[in-house]
């Protein structure tokens, strides 16, 4: 290589470098150099018997490229005849070089080596056209034959000419696009429809410590893109993803601004240790998935099977959800606003006795009745007895007609907001993602709200040729009101009494009850504050070097810095203080949470062979510290919090600390064969601080197996079958989802003085440490297939687990009489069993109308196979053979009638009493009765969900049903028997009315409960619900386009609607509890794409 | 290479940290062994005594369910009252006490084979472990009292224990001996520190458990050595015992401490408060809300610091009340409320109708009588031309003695705390007290009836009697020696020490307990069975123990 000279008429002034340059780029070998956006170059040629060379130098005049060839090259000489209007660079040198030896390479600086090829083979003009998924025609694409210097590019009409032989690979490229290759053969037309990156990346899983296209995929994962979490407006994108998610049970915990959302995966392994899934957030462990605003996810995976999560080893025990933000891309800027208001209300509080009805109620609790025993010494015998029931303030009121209803002064209607936009900007080099968004909502009980604010910027930065870095940075600022729970209150206080005085100030104990406080009381201002604010940093930074082709190592650090303060004060008069005390506290917390992990992936394919090699490591550091002070009788109520010094008495302060920390290696190898035959196999080991000595470290291997065979030449050619493939994985993975110190047995503090002398005691606290504190370990077998017929018309998943879990980290009840009465144990083993299944079927696909059905079923059947000492562990509630959480009680089998009354008297008991069930036949009630009566988690739970697009119109319904549990319904027991308080409408046994539903209230039971009372709780919490219906209409982008806006959509979502269940006026889901109940939901929002 | 640095730093570093920092706990062995820690620990062990003196769950263990007290309309545990079929295993109030007893136990054990490590001058050293053995033999015996023959043992709980065993309760007796015959060694006669267990304490006990053993020439010398050997004095006025000022009388042998200062006591603090998450629900002493009828309710009234804050949990049986002879003797009155007068500003009006049929309205000024409660019959045309609210005798009690109206009934009073900063507080700082003086001369009274010396056993009753004479009733207050009988003993430490947590453990120790509830208790009379003499045991325990067999449930219990 030395005599190249340029025949540029331009003066070339570094030359020498030049030459240098090209002979290094020469010498690396494969070295490509990318030829994209060189399509835009608009050239005219028109010659007539040429020389090449002149052909090329009036390219040079017309554009800035600069050619480098040997001026004795015979071929260069050769003469051409060609006319082109508008061509590309490419289009150009295609048929310039078409029948010559010559060849063509872009390198930088616009500049085209020609060369001559000797082994150029003989080649035929291929022909076709390129569309986009639409069929729509592209211009542009860049058409290359794969490994040679052959190129052109289509025109206006999608079409493109190239010489190629059998042998060639086509490869297309398009920004926007994803590539593609096609193999020529004996084709002489090759028309090919390219996909577009936002649709190919719903064919991109994210995976632990890497990603894979969904083709590839060993393991058990569900993935769902940006849109799908959007649908459903909620403050948590985990509940917009309620139901769609075969194998995640979510739930909103309660109708509370503040609430939290559970998810559970799987079922529960562990019987008391946390069941959560570990959340990763851009790589890094961050479980306040609530800060990220669903506008903000590009996409979430839940990694299921063991296979998937090993490589998370002691994190991965749960399931793992993986939270994937967007990030910048280069172009010009985009910007997405979202907006939203919505209005809720409670989605069913059912009412408490009215005057009359809890009249009656008493009277009936004190009713005097000989027969039987019933209660020979009640008090009421008619009305002329009501003065021993009713105190004079009660009676007035009886006789003026007050009838309240306490819970309606309460329930009102509440509002949800958010505003959120989004900004992407960015070119090759530099990326950034900027988005700003606000969430507000006022719950349905005055001064219970919450106010979200978020910032969040991502950058990604190339660094020369081998390096890139780059951070996501999230701050979250929360505003959260809380207040007592009112709700309580309001049930159990008299209807006959008056909520306020004439003068319409608030009473505050009606009827001078001196158990009863008026719940309206904190609604008056400076009686009651609850204020939390919380401030969350959350940073990701990261290094990327790829030294070497398929070599990455990456460095990621990431940190949480979480800061909350609680403030509070409840006047003296406060339901809380209920006449006591001012009482002011103010605690703040800080929270610091590090992740490092370093990361190493080496990628090498040869011939059909392609292995990817991962190793990791990982620090995990968790650290929280807090202070709280309090005092009571502050001086200037007025002061809030704030003046704690001012408070007369009770000032005292607290300040913890606790630290856990977790470090890890793992490995995984990948490897495929053709794309058909996929293996992947992953070990882990991980050391956690919190286990006992010698017990820290544990290893947690995991395997996979899968094969494509719709890749199989026998199903290649099927029209039915477009995509099978079967998968099987195995692994180990670990918990020690425990608080730390729970190998050390502390002590508490105890207050105590001997005469005025402070003396404050330590003792042992009610949880003894247990040095020998092991990991929990969860062995799991998965088998899954996924098919795809009539061109993935028809989709579906379905995946089969079998999972066992062993060494149970358990916070466990001991016997009293040991001093202690709890501590946390490895004890006994779970199975769970289950199948996910999820459909998708394009009902119609057409350009005008899309019907898209999808449905998801799972169920889960969960037991307990071993416990200590192989006996129920009935303290525990714990039952081999049931699930882990059950409700163990007698069985209500009706209510003693008269006909009974002597074999009532044998079990202590009288007619109006509940009669339970005598299971072991031993004729008398004893403990041996009770038996577990229901399961809290459901059998199984189903999802349908229903897209339909008519040209601009969408819309939405999605049904949720779950089946099978069990609740512990509050309403039910709220219930006072001695007759004291109001409480729950219910069809009671009276002398008159021998019902088997209720019991006979009576004033010699308990304030508690009457005997058996538990058991009138439990009811079939099994729903169908509608959960969101959305219409929607996107305007037409002949409209919006003209004020620069590219998509402009309005919806409208009714959320929780409705409920079909056994209760009625009650929202199941929240779980029998009254307090903060569910709420239904209606919002109306705009999303704007600029 | 970053990634071969962090490796190798990784590694180097695991070790370390993987062990555990934890600057905010502590643990028994590192405070334990240090002065200021060991006395923190004897601290902690006086501290169970608040789960049960002054507190509802003691009136309703060691007073209710007796021949004394029904159920007032707010007893919450009727069971525990009037023995319905509630007073069984899954009973809360019986539970939370096992557990506090048994963790009192535990760290008793722990503490004192640790006195020689504590670093305490050894002086200090033998008065503290005596303390302590005082402390367990107290705790043990409300265990063996309450139920009987269950677990028991010496040694501190270090690992997971989940069996117990059943201990017959001569092996309790003889430990709780051992260990008060050791503190009654090594105790002082006197502390500063009102609360602390000294010498004529230890043998107050000591007297009450020979009482119980039947060994009645040590009971009467332990109970002589109180009453004679020390500078103990009856209170000139039975009434004075109860001023709040009185707390650490004369009179005084033992008491659990209570203290103005609020922060002292257990409170645990309101819901989401932090004090003491192992504190009380309540905390100090609440004896003065359990036995007040609903005045506040009345005309003319309203809830006020002096007339307390009425809980109304029990009122007194009829036999209870007529078992005093108001006209000669102090404690009637001392006892028992049954006048109210006006506390409502300005005029209160109400309507009520007459014997005679007509209805008639009357005005109650602040400061009229406003509510007056007589535990006798009334004349009716008396009633009628009285302004304030009247209740008699039959208002309140049915023939057969069941509460006819369990809201207004006459009110034990002994507890009441003027001296509380709200109407609404709960926390009074009067001290609980254990032992009394007069309670230990009925005790060595007792000794010496059983001892056949009834002269002797009179003498000593008549010190006492004569205390509660009323001016000028000294003489009719004495007794013979011939009246001298053990129901008679019971009936005056009825008139004694009503309210004072000792009455079930004095039936139990008599023998008396269902025969009296029975005969005076018409509210529990026909549920009291003779198992009823020992408390069920908690189902958790039940539940929780793996060797179910040999630990059951006592019997009688379901």
């Amino acid at each position: 290589m030395k005599s190249f000279l340029t025949v540029a008429q331009k003066p070339l002034p570094f030359k020498a470098l030049l030459i240098m340059k090209f002979t290094l780029l020469l010498l690396i070998a494969g070295l490509h150099v990318s030829a994209g956006g060189f399509g835009q170059e608009k050239l005219r040629l028109n010659f007539r018997k040429a020389e090449i060379a002149s052909v090329l130098q009036a390219i040079e005049k017309q554009s800035n490229f600069r050619f480098l060839y040997n001026n004795q090259l015979n071929s260069i000489r050769q003469k051409v005849s060609l006319d082109l209007k508008d061509a590309s660079i490419r289009q150009a040198l295609d048929q310039l070089f078409s029948g010559t030896l010559l060849t063509y390479q872009f390198m930088d600086n616009k500049l085209i080596v020609v060369k001559e090829d000797h082994l150029k083979p003989p080649a035929r003009d291929i022909t076709g056209k390129v569309t986009d998924d639409s069929g729509a025609p592209l211009s542009g694409v860049s058409v290359n034959v794969k490994g040679s210097n052959r190129g052109t590019a289509t025109n206006e009409k999608g079409q493109f000419t190239i010489s190629a032989d059998d042998a060639d690979v086509l490869s297309f490229s398009y920004v926007g696009y994803e590539p593609q290759e096609v193999t020529v053969g004996n084709k002489t037309t090759v028309n090919i429809a390219l996909v577009s990156v936002a649709k190919s990346l719903e064919n991109i899983v994210v995976i632990g410590y890497g990603q894979v296209r969904k083709r590839d995929l060993t393991g058990s994962v569900l993935s769902v893109k940006s849109d799908d979490i959007r649908k459903t407006p909620a403050v948590n994108a985990l509940e917009s993803l309620q139901g769609k998610l075969a194998g995640a049970d979510i739930m909103r915990t309660s109708g509370s601004a503040s609430s939290g959302v559970s998810i559970t995966i799987r079922g529960n392994r562990s019987l008391r240790a946390d069941n959560g899934p570990l959340i990763i957030v851009d790589g890094v462990q961050y479980n306040s998935i609530q800060d990220i605003s669903a506008n903000d996810i590009q996409s979430l995976e839940v990694l299921k099977d063991a296979s998937s999560t090993a490589i998370y080893g002691s994190r991965g025990a749960n399931g793992v959800v993986i939270v994937t933000t967007k990030r910048g891309s280069s172009g010009k800027p985009r910007i997405n606003a979202s907006s939203y208001y919505g209005i809720s209300e409670v989605a069913g509080y059912p009412r408490m006795m009215n005057a009359s009805e809890y009249m009656n109620w008493r009277r009936e609790a004190n009713r005097k009745i000989a027969i039987a025993g019933i209660n020979p010494n009640g008090n009421w015998s008619s009305n002329a007895n009501d003065n021993l029931l009713f105190n004079n303030i009660e009676q007035t009121n009886i006789n003026n007609g007050v009838d309240v209803d306490y819970s309606d002064l309460f329930l009102r209607q509440g509002n949800q907001q958010e505003h959120h936009v989004g900004v992407s900007a960015g070119n090759d080099q530099t990326k950034g993602y900027l988005s700003l968004g606000y969430y507000g909502e006022n719950g349905i009980l005055k001064l219970d709200e919450l106010k979200r604010y978020t910032a969040r910027l991502g950058l990604d930065q190339q660094i020369g040729k081998f390096a890139k870095a780059g951070m996501q940075f999230q701050f979250t600022y929360y505003d959260i009101d809380q207040r007592t729970n009112p709700m309580d209150e309001a049930s159990k206080i008299s209807p006959f009494s008056l909520p306020r005085d004439s003068a319409g100030n608030v009473n505050l104990s009606p009827n001078n009850e001196a158990a009863r406080w008026n719940p309206l009381i904190d609604e008056q201002p400076g009686i009651a504050e609850n204020n939390t604010i919380t401030q969350r940093t959350f940073a990701v930074a990261y290094v990327e070097v790829n030294p070497l082709k398929g070599l990455s190592l990456r460095s990621n650090l990431g940190m949480t810095f979480a800061n909350a303060t609680v403030g509070q004060f409840f006047d003296r008069n406060s339901l809380l203080q209920r006449g006591t005390n001012a009482l002011g506290s103010y605690s703040s917390g800080k929270g610091r949470n590090i992740n490092w992990e370093n990361i190493i992936t080496y990628n090498k394919q040869v011939n059909q062979h392609n292995l990817t090699l991962t190793g990791v490591t990982t620090f995990l550091q968790n650290n929280y510290e807090e202070a709280t002070a309090q005092g009571n009788r502050q001086i200037l109520p007025s002061q809030l919090y704030y003046g704690l010094t001012n408070a007369l008495d009770g000032i005292s302060i607290r300040t913890g600390y606790t630290k856990e920390n977790l470090v890890s290696f793992a490995g995984r190898a990948n490897y495929s064969f053709a794309g058909k035959y996929l293996a992947s196999f992953s070990i882990r080991t991980d050391g956690s601080s919190k286990l006992g000595e010698g017990n820290k470290w544990s290893v947690f291997p995991a395997a996979a197996l899968a094969w494509r065979i719709s890749d199989e030449d026998f199903l290649k050619t099927s029209n039915s079958i477009s995509d099978l493939k079967l998968r099987v994985s195995y692994g180990i993975t670990g918990s020690d989802a425990i608080t730390p110190y729970r190998t050390q047995s502390t002590l508490t503090r105890i207050p105590n003085a001997f005469g005025e002398n402070p003396a404050p005691g330590f003792t042992f606290s009610d949880t003894i440490g247990n040095a020998s504190l092991q990991w929990e370990k969860t062995r799991a077998f998965n088998a899954g297939v996924d098919i795809g017929l009539w061109n993935n018309r028809v989709t579906a998943t379905v995946d089969f687990y079998r999972t066992r879990t062993t060494d149970l980290l358990i916070d466990r009840l001991l016997p009293p009489t040991s001093g202690v009465s709890r501590t946390f144990q490895n004890v006994g083993a779970t199975l769970n069993t289950g199948l996910d299944i999820g459909v998708n079927v394009a009902v119609i696909r057409k350009t005008d109308v899309n019907f898209n059905v999808g449905a998801t079923f799972y169920t889960n059947k969960e037991k307990i196979t071993e416990l200590l000492n192989g006996v129920d562990d009935v303290a525990n509630e714990w039952f081999i053979g049931h699930p882990v959480r059950v409700s163990y009680d007698y069985r209500k089998i009706g209510i003693w009638q008269l006909a009974d009354s002597t074999e009532a008297k044998a079990n202590k008991q009288l007619p109006g009493d509940i009669r339970v069930f005598d299971r072991d036949g031993s004729k008398s009630i004893t403990t041996n009765d009770r038996e577990v009566v229901g399961q809290l988690v459901p059998k199984w739970n189903a999802s349908l969900n229903l897209d339909f697009r008519y040209r601009q119109w969408d819309l939405n319904v999605f049904l949720f049903a779950r089946y099978g549990q069990t609740i512990e319904y509050a309403y039910n027991q709220r219930t006072h028997m001695p007759g004291r308080e109001n409480g729950a409408v219910q069809n009671y046994w009276t002398l008159e009315n021998p019902s088997n539903d209720f019991p006979k209230p009576r004033t010699s039971s308990s304030f508690a409960a009457l005997l058996y009372s538990s058991t009138l709780q439990y009811v079939d919490g099994s729903f169908l619900k509608i959960r969101t219906i959305t219409l929607g209409y996107t305007l037409p982008k002949s409209f919006t386009s003209r004020f620069g806006v590219s998509g402009l959509r309005l919806y409208a979502t009714g959320r929780n609607l409705f409920t079909f269940s056994k209760v009625d006026d009650y929202d199941v889901e929240r779980g029998g509890s009254l307090i903060n109940p569910m709420t239904k939901l209606v919002v109306w929002g705009v999303s704007i794409n600029l | 290479m970053i990634l071969f640095a962090a490796v190798l730093t990784g590694a180097a570093s695991c070790k370390k940290q993987l062990t555990e920092y934890n600057p905010a706990g502590v643990t028994a062995d590192v405070v334990f062994n240090t002065p200021a820690g060991y006395e923190a620990g004897v601290s902690a062990a006086y501290s169970y005594n608040r789960w049960l003196w002054g507190k509802e769950a003691g009136y309703h263990l060691l007073e209710a369910g007796s021949d004394l007290w029904m159920s007032g309309v707010d007893d919450p545990n009727t069971e525990l009252t009037q023995y319905t079929s509630g007073m069984n295993g899954s009973n809360a109030v019986i539970a939370a006490i096992w557990s506090r007893l048994y963790s009192a136990v535990n760290l008793c054990n722990a503490l004192i084979p640790r006195a020689a490590k504590s670093g305490l001058p050894p002086a200090t050293q033998a008065i503290r472990e005596g303390e302590l053995r005082m402390l367990r033999a107290w705790y043990y015996f409300t265990i063996v009292q309450t139920w009987g023959g269950v677990h028991f043992t010496l040694d501190e709980t270090t690992g997971i224990i989940s069996t117990a065993n059943k201990t017959p309760e001569e092996k309790f007796y003889a430990q709780i001996i051992d260990d008060l015959r050791h503190a009654v060694a090594v105790l002082p006669n006197t502390t500063p520190d009102n609360g602390r267990a000294t010498k004529p304490a230890a043998e107050a006990f000591l007297s009450k458990v020979f009482l119980i053993r039947g060994e009645y020439d040590s009971c009467y010398k332990y109970a002589d050595k109180v009453i004679n050997g020390y500078d103990f004095k009856l209170q000139t006025n039975y009434a004075d015992i109860w001023n709040m000022s009185n707390q650490t009388g004369k009179e005084i042998i033992w008491a659990v401490n209570y203290t103005t200062n609020l922060t002292m006591n257990d409170f645990t603090g309101p819901a989401g408060a932090i004090v003491y998450p192992g504190g009380h629900p309540r905390g100090a002493n609440n004896g003065h809300l359990m036995f007040l009828q609903k005045y506040d309710v009345r005309t003319g009234m309203e809830r006020s610091i002096a007339y307390g804050r009425p809980f109304s949990r029990w009122m007194p049986s009829l036999y209870l009340l007529d078992l005093f002879d108001e006209s000669i003797d102090s404690r009637y009155d001392a006892t028992f409320q049954g006048l109210w007068i006006a506390n409502k500003a300005g005029n209160s009006t109400y309507k009520r109708n007459l014997t005679t049929g007509v209805e008639a309205t009357f005005t109650i000024s602040f400061g009229d009588t406003a509510h007056f409660l007589s535990k006798h019959e009334m004349d009716s045309a008396w009633r009628n031309t009285r302004k304030y609210e009247t209740f008699e005798r039959r208002d309140m009690y049915n023939a057969n003695g069941t509460p006819k109206n369990n809201a207004n009934f006459l009110s034990l009073k002994k507890f009441l705390d003027p001296t509380r900063p709200s109407v609404a507080e709960q926390q009074s700082a009067r001290d609980a007290f254990i032992f009394r003086l007069s309670d230990i001369m009925l005790t060595a009274a007792e000794a010496k009836h059983r001892l056949n010396d009834n002269g002797a056993a009179a003498e000593l009753i008549n010190k006492v009697r004569r205390r509660a004479a009323l001016p000028g009733h000294v003489a009719d207050m004495e007794i013979e020696a011939s009246d001298v009988n053990i129901d008679f003993i019971l009936d005056e430490r009825a008139r004694e020490l009503a309210g004072e947590q000792w009455r079930w453990i004095d039936l139990k120790r008599t023998g008396k307990l269902e025969e009296r509830v029975k005969a005076y208790n018409p509210q529990a009379k026909g549920n009291i069975a003779p198992y009823h003499k020992v408390r069920p045991i908690p189902q958790i325990q039940l539940d929780a123990v793996t060797n179910k067999e040999e630990f059951k449930q006592n019997e009688g219990y379901l």
